[in-house]
């Protein structure tokens, strides 16, 4: 039972390196804290630490790409964010086969504060033409999708993940990850709340809590982010109605839009977005961070009936 | 233009003498115009050794033509999109430890301007590449003492570069970079060194345009 989500990512990369030669792993002194170094100890010439190095650790991975290696980067969410630009402009303009897996993500490292928290990646590497965006909700999740992104998919994408905290998700659920897909986990006709990472679990509780007041929910699991199940999203607006999203990112530009921009040009329906505005604190949990900054299910409960009401109203009127 | 006409004879010497082509990714040489502003000085020698059709140069930056106006790998013999500066290194540094790795022959060689130095991924990749004992990896740094917004020693002065390069360990040379037979020794010692290596290159901006030679203008008025 692997209680951590990037201890995770940190067995599936150690598990790959046998299967694939070509597979290297590369960071900025965050072997450890990345879990990267699981990789190390069973292929340490396959393993490259940079030093602190953000921008150049973008680079070099781009170079080992072209030059015909399969490299997955891993660093903290945040600082990869200083490298936005050689992401942009090499790894994502050369289209380059680069794994860039962002740990520490959100809240995740609540101890750390504001400066380590980050909330913005989202909407920084969605915005990158050819980067691909995919956040995964619990353990089972990274098992489930990671081998598949690493082995199969071409090209760049972001992979992003937390630090410890995570709660069991998905683990209920039966589905096999296919890239560009997203999972209904509950099925419902009143509302639809629409997550991804580790806060899709208030999203389920909400959808308990509002079952018993009698709504009828459903409950996605939006693991990719880009490319988006525009055919999923545009079936859930018509079925629903009402979209609610929540994300440990801010509202800007991250899972809330890009499931508007989907929504406004297939089929539009009233949408809230549950998220952050801030750059974040430190705490003693993850989950005193959720309740500052209103990232549960009372609150996602709370959003939906308001929501509801808007409607009955309107329907009144 | 000018910062074109300062590194023609570098890359001359480079891609007639040698830069060996090739598709076998770890069995050819690389190289990398980190200063991709001086684009039309790459495009001019990828045609002369017919990579690129000639008829093409004087459509560079037209809407319809393959010539970007800085180097981009939709266009035949470029090895990396660059315009950024700071990222060649980076890039190259990555191939070399690849090539190195697989045991392949190829060589990957960088020209860099001396502005470019100010830009603080240049100290992580150098310092880095050192640590990897890249021998396959060769710098030229076009000396032209010009940045986009005046002289080097104005804008932020250089002068001890060589000797920082030096201290972190890279075998330091320093040519006329506009001696073809000086360039030409230079490379061919550099390529004997066990550690990575690199050439300042003297050279002067605009050369052999006279109005804007040795000056900060980019073209004729």
């Amino acid at each position: 039972m692997i209680e951590s989500v990037r201890d995770a990512v940190g067995m599936v990369l150690s598990e790959l390196g046998s299967e694939l030669d070509d597979l290297v792993v590369v960071t900025a002194d965050v072997g450890r804290a990345t879990r990267a170094y699981m990789f190390s100890r069973r292929y340490p010439s396959r393993y490259f630490n940079v030093g602190i190095a953000e921008q150049h650790l973008v680079n070099f991975a781009a170079g080992l790409a072209a030059a015909g290696a399969r490299p997955v980067v891993c660093a903290f969410s945040m600082f990869l964010m200083r490298a936005w630009e050689q992401i942009r402009n090499t790894v994502g303009r050369m289209n380059l086969n680069v794994k860039i897996v962002g740990t520490h993500a959100g809240f995740s490292d609540y101890a750390d504060g504001s400066s380590h928290q980050s909330l913005e990646d989202i909407a920084l590497m969605r915005t990158i033409h050819n980067m691909s965006v995919v956040v995964p909700a619990d353990v089972k999740d990274v098992l489930r999708s990671l081998p598949a992104i690493v082995k199969d998919v071409r090209g760049p994408v972001y992979y992003r993940v937390g630090r410890d905290y995570t709660p069991s998700i998905t683990d209920n659920y039966d589905y096999e990850y296919e890239f560009g897909r997203a999972y209904v986990l509950e099925e419902g006709y009143d509302i639809a709340i629409i997550s991804a990472g580790p806060v899709l679990l208030e999203s389920l509780i909400a959808a308990k809590e509002l079952k018993k007041l009698g709504v009828s929910t459903t409950v996605v699991n939006l693991i990719n982010i880009k490319p988006i199940d525009e055919v999923l999203l545009e079936s859930i607006a018509r079925r629903c109605g009402r979209i609610i999203t929540v994300e440990e990112h801010t509202i800007y530009g991250g899972i809330g839009s890009a499931v508007a921009e989907v929504v406004i040009q297939k089929y539009p329906v009233p949408m809230k977005f549950i998220g952050v505005v801030g750059y974040g604190r430190s705490a003693k949990n993850v989950k005193e961070l959720w309740d500052y900054y209103g990232l549960r299910s009372e609150v996602i409960v709370k959003t939906v009936l308001e929501l509801l009401k808007l409607d009955v109203d309107s329907d009144r009127t | 233009m000018g910062s074109t006409l300062s590194c023609i004879e570098i890359l001359t010497v480079l891609i007639t003498k040698y830069v060996r082509r090739g598709s076998d990714k770890l069995n050819r040489d690389w190289l990398i115009l980190s200063k991709g502003h001086a684009a039309p000085a790459l495009y001019t020698l990828l045609a002369e050794v017919g990579i690129i059709p000639k008829e093409e140069l004087v459509k560079i930056q037209s809407i319809n033509s393959i010539l970007q106006g800085h180097p981009d790998i939709s266009i035949p013999g470029v090895d990396m999109s660059t315009g950024s500066l700071g990222q060649g290194l980076s890039f190259a540094v990555g191939i070399a430890t690849w090539i190195k790795f697989k045991g392949g022959y190829g060589r990957v060689y960088v020209v860099m301007g001396d502005g470019e130095q100010d830009e603080g991924e240049v100290w992580e990749a150098m310092t880095n590449a050192v640590h990897r004992g890249l021998d396959n990896l060769l710098v030229i740094i076009d000396v032209n003492d010009y940045q986009l917004d005046g002289r080097t020693a104005e804008v932020k002065p250089k002068h001890y570069m060589p000797l920082i390069w030096r201290v972190v360990g890279w075998e330091v040379f320093i040519c006329d970079g506009h001696d073809v037979v000086s360039l030409i020794n230079s490379i061919d010692n550099a390529l004997g060194c066990r550690r990575p290596s690199v050439i300042f290159a003297r050279t002067v901006r605009g050369r052999g345009l006279k109005p804007i030679e040795g000056t900060e203008l980019q073209r004729v008025e």
